[in-house]
């Protein structure tokens, strides 16, 4: 039994990256068949081959504009998880103005990011803080939810527990409700990774002087698909490893699950 | 460290309690968990509280534990001082049914978590905890994470963190109720072996009637809900006491008494609940 469950944790991860690369070759060598087999033209769906052959010629343009979007997303996502974290944690050990905070934090959060984009454009500028405000804003109010679910799903006869031994609010905060929330906090960062990629694209492409999403607006504008493709590719890249670094530290910071 | 000379008074000495309570009521609501309860605890005395299920064992020891208040016009009193429960939250070393083991924390560090709430050093308090492991059965397993251990020591490594709590009241809430009869036989040897030399006053709930005899100076029924103390049995057997002390005369004479006395208050107990439930 217990032999087994050790052997899953190292078994499972290889098993599923095998499995998506598996799926992404034959959803990609479905793409190039198609393409061929029916002629697209390049502005209904570009042939992956020319789409790569493209990633690589303009390598350090794209580079440059997926540093450019990568930072501002990893900057956002740095800020909203510390005000994530932070209000969730303020909002355990005060917990009067929680449900009013909640309801506030829900209504504005059920208009999506795009929706305030153009206000964050006007107040931030057209520069890299417009983005990394309206990342940091999504980013916060999905680890915010996942934490103060975290903080709550403490056992109550654990923190009697504590008490017992004279520990304070702090203390129990410390010792036992943040443990006991990491599983949920890092869950939520985990999911927040892709989210601030998406994002910084998305009001990049409203208005921005560099980044995934500026050459993607300028591709369409100039008609150039196979470019708007190659900013893609390279967008779903970054998300990925992203997305796949922080699960890495989950699953290393969460050992005991 | 643990280690305190005492006379070896076997029963403790009634003159001194450590805890008294009278007239002790706790109500939820309209429920009444404990009436008129009334108890006495001397220093190094070993008592054992049985008692049906649902009488209210738990809220007294929530209160003992300084959890929960109890209601206003009874007595508490702690080493000889009028108290509220709330006063006696870090003086009194408690430990809960389940093991609340923390999963993040290995065998060491989660034996040390009073320690460290009281702001012992971690590794003064690693030191003082692995001097201790062999007691416990637990050598080798320090750096070992919860989810690694068996029921048994599991339950060791909680009283080990209870015992590391160094508080002359211990309270233990059923700590063996989740084990298995072989393990539980052991664990009680065990814990009367530690007991014997450290020596501490420990109030000890079960529902487990030749646990309470085996292991108590005193045992203690309760009444069915709202909970009382309906009986009071000392227990003269001599110590230390040897497994087949539990077919000896003497132990069974005891066992005849509280069994009655626990039959008649769980057909109460037993009564009220089908009466709640036809009444529904």
């Amino acid at each position: 039994m217990k032999r087994r469950t050790i052997a899953t944790r190292t078994i499972v991860p290889s098993r599923e990256v095998q499995r998506g690369i598996i799926g992404g070759l034959m959803l990609l060598g479905g793409w190039e068949a198609a393409t061929r087999l029916l002629e697209l033209p390049t502005y209904v769906l570009p042939p992956v081959s020319g789409i790569v052959q493209a990633i690589v010629e303009r390598r350090a343009a794209l580079a440059a504009a997926a540093g450019y979007t990568g930072g501002e997303a990893l900057a956002g996502y740095l800020i909203g998880c510390t005000i994530g974290i932070g209000v969730a944690v303020l909002l355990a050990l005060f917990p009067w103005p929680r449900r009013g905070f909640v309801s506030v934090a829900t209504a504005i959060n059920s208009v999506p990011v795009v929706g305030y984009a153009p206000l964050l454009l006007l107040w931030f500028g057209t520069g890299i803080e417009s983005k990394i405000a309206a990342v940091a804003f999504a980013v916060s109010f999905v680890v915010f939810i996942s934490t103060l679910a975290g903080l709550d799903r403490v056992d109550r006869r654990a923190v009697d527990l504590m008490r017992s031994f004279g520990a304070g609010k702090l203390a129990i905060l410390w010792r036992l409700r943040l443990p006991t929330a990491l599983p949920l906090i890092a869950a939520g960062m985990r999911v927040s990774t892709v989210r601030s990629i998406i994002i910084a694209i998305v009001v990049e492409m409203l208005g921005a002087y560099g980044g995934l999403g500026w050459v993607i607006y300028q591709a369409v504008m100039q008609i150039d698909f196979v470019q708007v493709w190659a900013a893609i590719f390279v967008a779903s890249a970054i998300s990925l490893v992203f997305f796949n670094l922080i699960g890495l530290a989950e699953w290393k910071l969460v050992f005991w699950r | 460290m643990l280690q305190k000379e005492r006379p070896s008074a076997t029963a403790g000495d009634p003159a001194k309690p450590i805890l008294e309570l009278r007239n002790v009521n706790k109500t939820f609501g309209s429920v009444a968990a404990l009436h008129d309860f009334r108890a006495s605890v001397a220093l190094g005395e070993f008592v054992t509280v049985v008692g049906p299920s649902g009488c209210g064992k738990s809220t007294l020891f929530n209160i003992v534990a300084g959890l929960e208040e109890p209601d206003t016009g009874g007595i508490l009193r702690f080493e000889s001082r009028s108290v509220h429960a709330s006063d006696l939250l870090g003086r009194v070393s408690f430990m809960p049914q389940r093991d609340l083991l923390f999963s993040w924390r290995t065998v060491i560090d989660n034996a040390i978590l009073a320690l460290e709430v009281e702001g012992v050093p971690r590794k003064k308090a690693r030191a003082e905890a692995l001097g201790l492991l062999p007691e416990f059965g637990l050598s080798g397993f320090a750096d070992h994470y919860p989810h690694q251990l068996s029921g048994g020591m599991r339950q060791r490594v909680a009283l080990m963190r209870t015992f590391l709590f160094k508080r002359e009241l211990m309270l233990l809430d059923e700590p063996f109720g989740a084990l298995d009869a072989l393990t539980r036989a052991m664990m009680q040897r065990w814990l009367l072996d530690v007991w014997q030399k450290n020596r501490r006053t420990i109030l000890f709930i079960t529902h487990d009637v030749d646990e309470a005899i085996f292991l108590g100076d005193r045992v203690l029924v309760m009444t069915a809900r709202p909970g009382g103390v309906k009986l009071e049995q000392r227990v003269d057997l001599p110590r230390p006491r040897s497994p087949d002390i539990v077919t000896s005369p003497a132990f069974i004479e005891i066992k005849r008494a509280l069994l009655a006395a626990i039959e008649e208050e769980s057909m109460k107990s037993f009564a009220a609940a089908n009466f709640r439930e036809y009444a529904q």
